[in-house]
């Protein structure tokens, strides 16, 4: 074990920067000698920043042969530099989960060589935790750009979700920060993995966003053209449904036990180093939902790690603040059923800090409000400010016994604060009597002040805790 | 009307149900051994009866719904004040009530249980990531925690199924039980901490690396202790690897 505290430390600090940190979307038994999937994911612990630790999350090298301005590992960075060897990281990934210290290992790596080299060493590990060490356990792993179908391929089938970075929200931000990556790289892989879980009935979307849609029909069949960042709503739905010819088969679909990345795929971009709008953002978001049906994007709030002339200076606070906004808009894609040129428009390119973006959606459309509880359908529900998944099911299912009374909807979960002014309960209202945009923001902030100009002050005591919406499902993945 | 008291077991809680709907209605159902009597009402100690426990088992899963008898063990289980009281209402409405009683999420009898059985879930779910085995020397894995519900058996199918390989232990502090498992076999048994082996050579070198890991992984702009104190209270840490030494 000798050195191997010094690799982990140096080879975990490279790798602490990735977002995605979850367990979930898989169930399985333990098939093999040790280790099981839980479908709703499992948080180990919690670090000092409050981010959750549910897989062993290291890089297997640091040695890196790019030069991306935002990245630590950047080659021409001054830095320790150490690899792994499959066996070691093997080893260490079952000793930790043994422990019950990990929920799985989510493997990453800086491009030692080449794209394949680096992939090739990673496959190594995984089979090696696969069939020789009988892991059952989950297994993340980071698809670097460029790497070659039959490789990927190889990985997904040990690997339980894959994902591939986008890194920016933009190409634009992309050609100019991380100039050796290209926007057609980083879409082939996320393309063939799409098209593989399509070939194996095996597609299952983000969230609730396709529910009772089969994705899995040739409809959704990814070919190289048609993907690229669109901005415009048109360009969506351009990108998705096309039915063109054969992307099919790189590689032929095996049927049979084996499965691949059954957790789907995820991405991360980074938010704030470029000059996007939310707005941008979210389309992109939706983008990517919408086109690979992925399972999740995260984002990650820019910190100034290295220091360059076309990033914003070191002492930029990350910003938390938009990022917890963005992460609440995200939910209300993926499973409140909203989409990105709702939530924000021409007029309002940004999300509103003092306000989450149910209300600030909510405000602007008060001519849908106030809804009755006790008749509107789910759909409505779900967009009241205020009323999650859970509140909304819960409502649905008393009211086709007992009708929904005010004192009840608390109870139920529901936010009262914000709802109030949105709802009516067997016909009565019991919000702001004013019922104008600026009346109900002027009531809801008050009660929120206290908190509010914490929050957004001081960016550093920013507690990233996702709202109504955000919260219950966070483990969810 | 009179007060019932049972030994403390889920079969005298549901003999004393009998008792309720056979011979005199509860004013209320206590431990024997946490009551105080009241000058007002009289009390009856009641005597754990299996066959009329199984008939009361039996008719709430029939009359009322086996996610209600579920429900009910895992309140049972749980160490919310006052719970037989609101176990008893519960049953009561059920059986007035039927299956649907599950669907009344704003009702004064429901809403208590609901909740109970949610801080019940909630502290399994948590607990299946903040268990923390330590290798003692043989090779068993052991693990202390102090949970606030009586969780331990709800664990069992989780780990014995994940480590069914490994011989381990679950033990409960606070509560001197422990969940012993092997080869996916599992029983729950009375357990303390004498003659337990120390721990095996390589322990140590584990337990470091998980600590640094876990520092490490924290990112210094983003400190925010509030929030992963609110994720993880701070009363379970005193039984995790990560926060020792």
């Amino acid at each position: 074990m000798d050195g191997m505290l010094e690799k982990l430390k140096i080879l975990a600090d490279s790798a602490k920067y990735d977002v995605s940190c979850s367990s979930s979307g898989v169930g399985r038994k333990n098939n093999g000698k040790i280790g099981s999937g839980a479908a709703e994911g499992i948080c180990h612990t919690w670090s000092a920043d409050g981010r959750c630790i549910s897989l062993l999350k290291v890089l297997f090298t640091n040695r890196c042969v790019y030069d991306c301005e935002y990245c630590v590992n950047r080659r021409s960075a001054d830095t320790e530099r150490a690899s792994f060897e499959p066996e070691e990281l093997a080893k260490l990934t079952i000793e930790f989960y043994r422990r019950n210290y990990i929920e799985g290992l989510f493997l990453s790596s800086a491009v030692e060589v080449s794209p394949d080299h680096t992939a090739e060493r990673i496959l190594h590990c995984l089979r090696l935790l696969r069939r020789e060490y009988g892991f059952a356990g989950y297994i993340h792993a980071k698809i670097i750009p460029g790497v070659s179908q039959e490789l990927l391929y190889a990985i997904g089938l040990e690997a339980d979700r894959l994902s591939v970075n986008i890194e920016m929200p933009t190409s634009k931000s992309l050609a100019l920060f991380a100039p050796q990556k290209k926007p057609k790289q980083i879409f082939s892989p996320m393309r063939q993995i799409t098209n593989t879980l399509i070939e194996r009935k095996a597609l299952k979307g983000p969230g609730t966003m396709f529910k009772g849609q089969d994705l899995n029909s040739t409809l959704n069949y990814l070919t190289p053209g048609q993907i690229q960042l669109a901005v415009s709503s048109e360009q969506i739905k351009e990108n998705q449904n096309m039915d063109t010819g054969p992307a099919r088969a790189m590689v032929p679909a095996r049927r049979g036990k084996e499965t691949f990345a059954p957790a789907g795929q995820t991405t991360q971009m980074i938010i704030g180093a470029g000059g996007e709008t939310d707005r941008q953002i979210l389309t992109t978001t939706e983008n990517l939902y919408h086109t690979f049906k992925m399972k999740r994007v995260y984002y990650s709030a820019y910190i100034p790690v290295v220091s360059s002339p076309i990033l914003p200076d070191a002492l930029t606070a990350p910003p938390l603040g938009r990022e917890h906004r963005l992460y609440q808009a995200d939910w209300l894609l993926r499973f409140y059923g909203f989409q990105a040129n709702e939530i924000l428009d021409d007029e309002n390119p940004n999300l509103d800090p003092d306000l989450d973006p149910k209300v600030t959606w909510a405000l602007r459309h008060l001519d849908q409000f106030p809804v009755e509880v006790n008749k509107a359908p789910m759909d409505h529900l779900l967009r009241i400010p205020g009323v999650g998944a859970i509140s909304a099911q819960r409502i649905t299912r008393q009211r086709k016994i007992a009708a929904v009374k005010y004192e009840d909807l608390k109870k139920m979960g529901v936010v009262l604060k914000r709802a109030r002014h949105f709802l009516t309960c067997s016909g009565k209202y019991y919000g702001e009597k004013n019922f104008m945009p600026e009346a109900i923001k002027h009531q809801i902030l008050e009660i929120n002040d206290g908190i509010q100009i914490s929050m957004f002050n001081n960016d550093q005591n920013l507690l990233p805790r996702a709202g109504t919406e955000g919260k219950r499902v966070a483990l969810h993945g | 009307m009179v007060d019932y008291l049972y030994d403390g077991t889920f079969e005298g809680l549901l003999t004393c149900v009998y008792h309720h709907y056979y011979t005199e209605k509860a004013s209320g159902i206590f431990p024997r051994e946490e009551y105080q009597s009241t000058m007002l009402g009289g009390y009856r100690e009641v005597e754990t009866e299996e066959e009329k426990a199984v008939t009361v088992y039996e008719a709430i899963e029939k009359k009322i719904s086996s996610f209600t008898l579920k429900r009910i063990y895992k309140v049972f289980m749980s160490s919310v004040e006052n719970k037989e009281n609101k176990i008893l209402n519960y049953v009561r409405l059920g059986f007035v009530r039927g299956p649907c009683i599950s669907m009344l999420h704003g009702d004064s009898i429901v809403v208590p249980i609901q909740e109970a059985e949610y801080k019940v879930n909630g502290e399994v779910h948590r607990m299946k990531g903040l268990v923390r085995f330590s290798q003692l020397r043989g090779g068993v894995l052991y693990s202390s925690i102090e949970p606030d519900h009586d969780i331990v058996e709800f664990l069992a199918n989780h780990f014995s199924d994940r480590l069914k390989n490994e011989p381990f232990i679950i033990h409960d502090v606070k509560r001197s039980k422990a969940l012993v498992a092997y080869q996916g076999k599992w029983y729950i048994s009375h357990f303390t901490k004498e003659n337990l082996p120390p721990l095996s050579s390589e322990e140590k070198a584990y337990q470091a690396m998980w600590k640094q890991y876990f520092e490490n992984m924290a990112i210094k702009e983003r400190i925010n202790p509030r929030c992963q104190k609110n994720l993880m209270p701070v009363r379970y840490w005193k039984n995790l690897t990560e926060f020792q030494l």
